[in-house]
């Protein structure tokens, strides 16, 4: 599927399918990566995210028609796609414990699970990075196991504290700096994965994978973590 | 060169025309609320285009300048004084060492948001390519009081005065006309639903900010689902699930679930910034060839991508 709509004045939205799917995450990921290479040019920024592609772009170098006949011409042309070299597996390890996990408690009483069922679910598979945004360095990971599923909360934290691991739908996320939000929080992690660290800056990317490693208090409190 | 902060204002923020290229890594695009005001402040001052400013929202500000520093303001007209003499918005000033800028809170209906800039531009440490402070995203901070805010260094020669005619400064106390360029999901909206966001006056919620302007009307009912997240733009119009339009601004995420109708045209959300609550929007359609064209005669007029 190749599907381009105006998305503004200098922007458009490129549509590589309908679904979330990993197959169309993978398509993404290469697709950006390819509009960067042969585009970058004109490219003022790109943000890839489940299902789509926006760009925005300069207009002093070119205009809508002319950039959608060339992404047209990219994308079908590059049907035989390489798989993007996604080897680099982030871990982050958290700490799942009633203390941090503001909503722990309710959560594996909703779910009927038991602390150590969740805490296997959760961590025994690699997660695909479906999107970045909501704040920087906030990645939506998928997809978590079917029993893990969760609505929102109904009415959302105004405060949740940077570090705080949490579960909303099928996805599952770190919040890199305290904000509000509606997810379940179940952990948190503590390492610090603010912008306060420019580095941080790179750590996910739409199609990377990340797994997340438990962790007990002692090891929390040693590489910083704060209750 | 530099100001001794007395009083910093009720939100004061350097900022600049924004980041580029950190926006796949959930970045905002952040920089100034109203582009036509800072623009026109870097033009009067002969600086280059991308030269960081104070956005002062509100008002009520006390700065002292600790060197001779040449400078102007535009946007909000919040009755600005240099040791008590009144200072005219839109023309270039000097203000000596040990002279006081003050200003109370923006004359009713006067604008929002004053941009303050120097010759040269303010100094503060970039972060991802810009000055640009982001709240939102924790990037930056707002101006302090007791804070010493720096200015470039470039040393003032006697200058003539520089100010743009009247009729290029734009009137904030009047309603507002948004040109919309159709876009996103505009083709999943029925008519019907289309005339209701078109045929009527929305007023604009106080709940506006940086990040984006609520407006309020008839509801659009009906409105498709709730979607898959997807890359979001400077002036995108969301339409919530209780059917009223959100348009975003500067500090908006890069990515949000709500359908889209289309995107108001760049230079109508500079005036938008500027609106008080209350004030009523309309929309109309515009193609995206004639925003095209005007943003390029803006881009060129001010030398932007040089």
């Amino acid at each position: 599927m190749l599907d381009i709509k105006v998305a503004g004045e200098n922007a458009i939205i490129i549509y590589l399918g309908n679904q979330i799917a990993e197959k169309v995450v993978e398509d993404i990921t290469f697709f950006t990566a390819l509009l960067k290479q042969e585009l970058g040019n004109v490219i003022i920024d790109i943000v890839p995210s489940y299902t789509s592609i926006m760009l925005s772009y300069r207009l002093d170098k070119i205009d809508h028609k002319s950039l959608c006949e060339q992404i047209t011409m990219l994308i079908e042309n590059n049907t035989l796609m390489i798989k993007m070299n996604q080897d680099v597996l982030l871990e982050i390890p958290v700490l799942y414990d009633a203390d941090v996990g503001l909503d722990l408690a309710d959560y594996l009483h909703e779910k009927s699970l038991n602390l150590d069922t969740l805490i296997k679910l959760h961590t025994e598979r690699d997660y695909l990075v479906y999107g970045v945004g909501f704040s920087p360095a906030f990645a939506y990971l998928g997809t978590v196991e079917l029993r893990l599923e969760t609505a929102r909360l109904e009415t959302p934290r105004v405060k949740i504290p940077a570090g705080s691991v949490g579960i909303a739908d099928n996805q599952t996320a770190v919040y890199p700096i305290s904000s509000s939000g509606g997810w379940k929080i179940i952990g948190r992690t503590p390492l610090d994965l603010s912008l306060a660290n420019p580095d941080n800056i790179n750590l996910f990317k739409v199609g990377g994978k990340v797994r997340f490693r438990p962790i007990q208090l002692a090891e929390f409190l040693a590489l910083g973590g704060e209750i | 060169m530099s100001f001794r902060i007395i009083k910093p204002g009720f939100l004061a923020t350097i900022q600049d025309t924004g980041r580029a290229g950190y926006a796949e890594q959930g970045l905002s695009q952040s920089g100034v609320a109203d582009e036509q005001a800072y623009h026109w402040t870097n033009y009067l001052l002969g600086n280059h285009f991308n030269d960081a400013a104070v956005e002062l929202t509100i008002g009520n500000v006390e700065w002292q300048a600790l060197d001779d520093m040449e400078m102007v303001i535009c946007g909000a007209d919040m009755g600005f004084t240099i040791d008590e003499n009144p200072i005219a918005m839109w023309q270039t000033a000097l203000i000596k060492e040990g002279e006081v800028l003050r200003c109370q809170t923006s004359k009713k209906n006067a604008g929002l948001r004053a941009i303050i800039a120097v010759k040269g531009g303010f100094q503060s440490q970039p972060a991802f390519g810009s000055r640009s402070v982001n709240l939102r995203e924790q990037i930056g901070q707002v101006i302090k009081a007791d804070e010493t805010l720096l200015t470039s260094s470039l040393v003032i020669q006697k200058t003539i005065t520089r100010q743009i005619p009247d009729y290029f400064k734009p009137d904030y106390t009047q309603p507002l006309v948004l040109r919309l360029i159709p876009g996103y999901q505009y083709d999943d909206f029925t008519e019907q639903q289309i005339e209701i966001l078109l045929n009527q006056h929305y007023l604009l919620n106080a709940t506006s900010d940086r990040t984006g302007c609520r407006l309020h009307g008839q509801a659009i009912h009906n409105v498709p689902e709730k979607m898959i997240s997807e890359g979001v733009t400077y002036g995108s119009v969301e339409i919530t699930t209780d059917g009223q339009p959100i348009i975003l601004l500067k500090d908006r995420p890069t990515i949000g679930g709500y359908p889209k109708i289309g995107t108001v045209m760049s230079l109508d959300l500079s005036q938008l910034a500027q609106r008080q609550a209350g004030t009523q929007i309309k929309f109309e359609l515009m193609t995206l060839e004639q925003a095209q064209q005007q943003r390029r005669e803006f881009n060129l007029f001010f030398g932007l991508y040089n």
